[in-house]
């Protein structure tokens, strides 16, 4: 898939997502140990968009399995098409068939829905399989994902064991919101995706807001940057860095001052509270000239 | 290769000691990892970081070791090249730096004198290479250490902050700020620079040591650092943050488990209802029989509290545990004591948990003196608040028993046991010290229910998946 990691590094540049040379290693070595990657962080850091990257990057399909409390195999994994198989069963009523030979035409492939996981694992075209905010999911869900992530099969006990055509490139993400098993843990190589330094920030925001000026943008980065280091509920991602800079281009701001930044605090912060703890501090986290 | 695999399993032991639990197969995945990407520095750190840690708090701790037994130790061969290097340039800069500085404007006079001017200077100006020489400072004038040092690193990082004029410069630097309005922009730097100091001296100590010493060391530094297991007064404020953190995805791993139990069971009592309902889909054969949910009991809590000196940590860390998962119970009240008691369920209930934490401290009235007094404690949670609580509930104590020589009024204990469901109590003391000095917890015993030792993060964690 990629020769070495400094392909990776370009492939994924030029797809727009930029990583450090860290990150690149972690993905690298996934991607070589053949183990699913996991992905932790805090929100917003651009753990799905990885996965995203990494599809484009290798021209593979994107699978998406996005986890919630609740989700089960049926989901997930596969279900048998129940009204699909009764009506085959009402057609066939006449022909007087004994019941192995119903049993051996009603569980067959054609009446199997796959879902997300048994796709990738059928999938002749190369595919990445992410299966998001792995954290939301229960327990018994992570008992699950433990078959498929080390031997990258499923069994199903009407048809048999079925195996990966190809081993998919599997992302995992996590917003760290449980503590899950270890036993999953174990099985996947670890990255841990945090914000990003003032270069990098800085680059991000040239690369996705083209047309903003080197003053204004390391000004704003390095607002936000101070604001993540504030104790606030919930400190700014970077997708709400760039919405930031994308608004203030199209005010047609030059540089940021105090008038300026209080009356669009709120793209960056979330909660009343937070905002009305940053307001009145405005003026002195503001980056000096 | 058969020398790296050697390291990289030597490493991982010396993980296990810390308290990481790491598995064979990690081991593997690290050892292919390594051979993966190559021995460049931060290639190989990534490598074994991203395969053997599965858990972020384990993080500060693998750094730790992994520079101290890759680099620093000496039978370590491998990059000790690297480190030559890096200590040259270092030094170069550092004393560089240093020139400037005396030759500079302004520090001149008296900065020979008095270290602590020129750490004010270094931090203003926020120049790194004149901190790392303060640091440096710092440890050299520790003078010869023994191999007990290694139990007192936080005290002689301490002296050595003293022998560079920390705490001076930080008041004056305090002052500067009021006095010059610095911004907070500015200030953070400020911050940040001491913190590096701070850490930069711990890790020139703990190299001293493994140098002079060698891996014995190294064990004990491991041991030492392994917060899952060390008692909870012994913590230190960023451990205490980040068992804080632990302690909230422990309580939702708890609440998601419950949650479970909560939904549409598998098996049980027929839904009717739903059943026939979903019958319509498949022609009204019933193919799958639907059940109905089992009503789960949410007991009443009572938590009381001693928060006196060492216990106080400990109570905190309960008080958020039991507050995260809230929805377990029917209903939780909160008491503090340290020889008076008093209420403080009021604190949680519109406030954000640590909110609440900090209000409840300051504002309840649970102290006259700063020594616990159970007896005391019982007859008047026995008087005031006992016939307000249903016989459902559950009482949890929080305490290590240890009286001050006091009158035990074991029969106040007695008669709330009779009122309540059952006492459980949670004493945050090694066990072999029960009952030792003025330790009663025998006393009090035979009328709880179960009595659980719960010193450490571990403990902690047994503790409350058995019981909730």
């Amino acid at each position: 898939m990629f020769q070495s990691r400094e392909e990776l590094e370009k492939k994924l540049a030029e797809h727009h997502y930029l990583i450090d040379r860290n990150v690149a290693t972690v993905v690298y070595l996934a991607v070589k140990l053949q183990k699913p990657l996991l992905v932790e962080g805090p929100a917003g850091v651009g753990k799905t968009e990885l996965a995203k990257a990494l599809a484009a990057a290798t021209g593979s399909r994107l699978i998406r399995l996005q986890c919630y409390e609740g989700l089960d195999e049926a989901k997930a994994l596969y279900e048998w098409n129940y009204q699909k198989q009764l009506l085959c069963l009402q057609l066939k009523q006449n022909q007087n068939k004994s019941w192995h030979e119903a049993k051996d035409d009603i569980f067959t492939r054609e009446f199997l829905l796959r879902r997300p996981i048994l796709d990738a694992l059928e999938s002749t075209e190369p595919v990445v399989l992410l299966i998001d905010e792995v954290d939301k999911s229960d327990e018994e869900f992570e008992s699950f994902l433990l078959e498929i992530l080390s031997d990258y099969q499923i069994t199903i006990p009407e048809l048999g064991t079925i195996k990966a055509k190809s081993v998919p490139l599997t992302v995992l993400t996590s917003n760290n919101f449980r503590d899950f098993g270890d036993a999953l843990k174990r099985r996947c190589v670890h990255l841990y995706l945090d914000y990003p330094t003032f270069e990098r920030e800085l680059e991000i925001i040239k690369l996705k807001v083209p047309g903003i000026n080197q003053l204004l943008s390391q000004q704003l980065v390095s607002f936000v940057q101070l604001l993540r280091k504030q104790n606030i509920k919930k400190p700014p991602s970077i997708a709400e860095t760039i919405d930031w800079a994308r608004s203030l281009l199209t005010l047609s701001v030059s540089r940021i001052d105090a008038d300026i930044v209080q009356s669009t605090l709120s793209i960056l912060l979330k909660y009343q509270s937070d905002i009305d703890q940053i307001l009145p501090r405005i003026p002195s986290l503001l980056p000096e000239d | 290769m058969l020398f790296l695999e050697e390291k990289i399993l030597e490493f991982a032991r010396l993980l296990r000691k810390g308290g990481v639990n790491v598995s064979v197969t990690q081991v593997i995945a690290a050892i292919q990892a390594a051979a993966a990407v190559g021995l460049a520095k931060e290639d190989f750190y990534t490598a074994l970081l991203s395969t053997l840690i599965v858990d972020q708090m384990d993080q500060p701790l693998f750094d730790k070791l992994f520079r101290l037994y890759f680099f620093s130790l000496e039978s370590s061969v491998f990059e000790k090249h690297t480190d030559h290097n890096e200590q040259e340039t270092d030094g170069a800069t550092a004393a560089l730096q240093l020139v400037d500085s005396i030759e500079g404007t302004g520090m001149g006079r008296g900065a020979g004198a008095t270290p602590y001017l020129l750490l004010v200077k270094a931090v203003r100006e926020t120049n790194y290479p004149l901190l790392r020489k303060l640091g440096k400072m710092g440890i050299e004038s520790l003078g010869d250490l023994e191999q007990g040092a290694v139990a007192e690193i936080d005290k002689l990082v301490d002296q050595a902050k003293v022998a560079i004029g920390w705490y001076q410069a930080v008041n004056t630097l305090e002052k500067i700020r009021v006095q010059e309005k610095v911004s907070e922009i500015r200030y953070c730097k400020w911050l940040d620079c001491l913190s590096f100091l701070e850490k930069y001296m711990e890790s020139l100590l703990e190299d001293l040591l493994v140098r002079k010493f060698g891996s014995m060391i190294l064990e004990e530094i491991a041991l030492a650092a392994n917060i899952r297991e060390k008692e909870f007064f012994r913590l230190d404020q960023l451990e205490i943050q980040e068992i804080r953190k632990q302690i909230t995805k422990m309580a939702r791993k708890l609440a998601s488990r419950y949650a479970r139990r909560y939904r549409r069971a598998k098996h049980g009592k027929i839904d009717l209802r739903r059943t026939i309902k979903n019958a319509m889909i498949n022609g009204g054969t019933p193919i799958r029989l639907k059940y109905r949910r089992r009503v789960i009991s949410k007991p009443e809590l009572v938590l009381l509290c001693d928060v006196s000196g060492s216990v106080a940590v400990f109570s905190e860390f309960m008080l958020q545990l039991v507050y995260t998962i809230q929805n377990r119970f029917s209903h939780i009240r909160s008491f503090l004591f340290v020889n008076t008691v008093d209420e403080v369920t009021e604190y949680f209930t519109n406030n954000s948990i640590e909110e609440a934490l900090d209000k409840a401290f300051a504002k309840a009235r649970y102290a006259m003196s700063p020594f616990s007094d159970y007896g005391r404690v019982f007859r008047q949670f026995e008087k005031e608040y006992l016939p307000t609580f249903s016989p459902q509930s559950t009482l949890i104590i929080l305490g290590d028993a240890r009286n001050n020589y006091r009158h035990d009024e074991r029969d106040s204990l007695q008669r709330i046991g009779e009122q309540v469901r059952k006492i459980l109590w949670f004493n945050p003391q090694p066990q072999e010290e029960w009952n030792t000095e003025d330790s009663i917890i025998g006393i009090y015993a035979p009328y709880c229910r179960q009595v659980f030792e719960c010193r450490n993060l571990k403990q902690l964690e047994e503790v409350t998946e058995a019981i909730l």
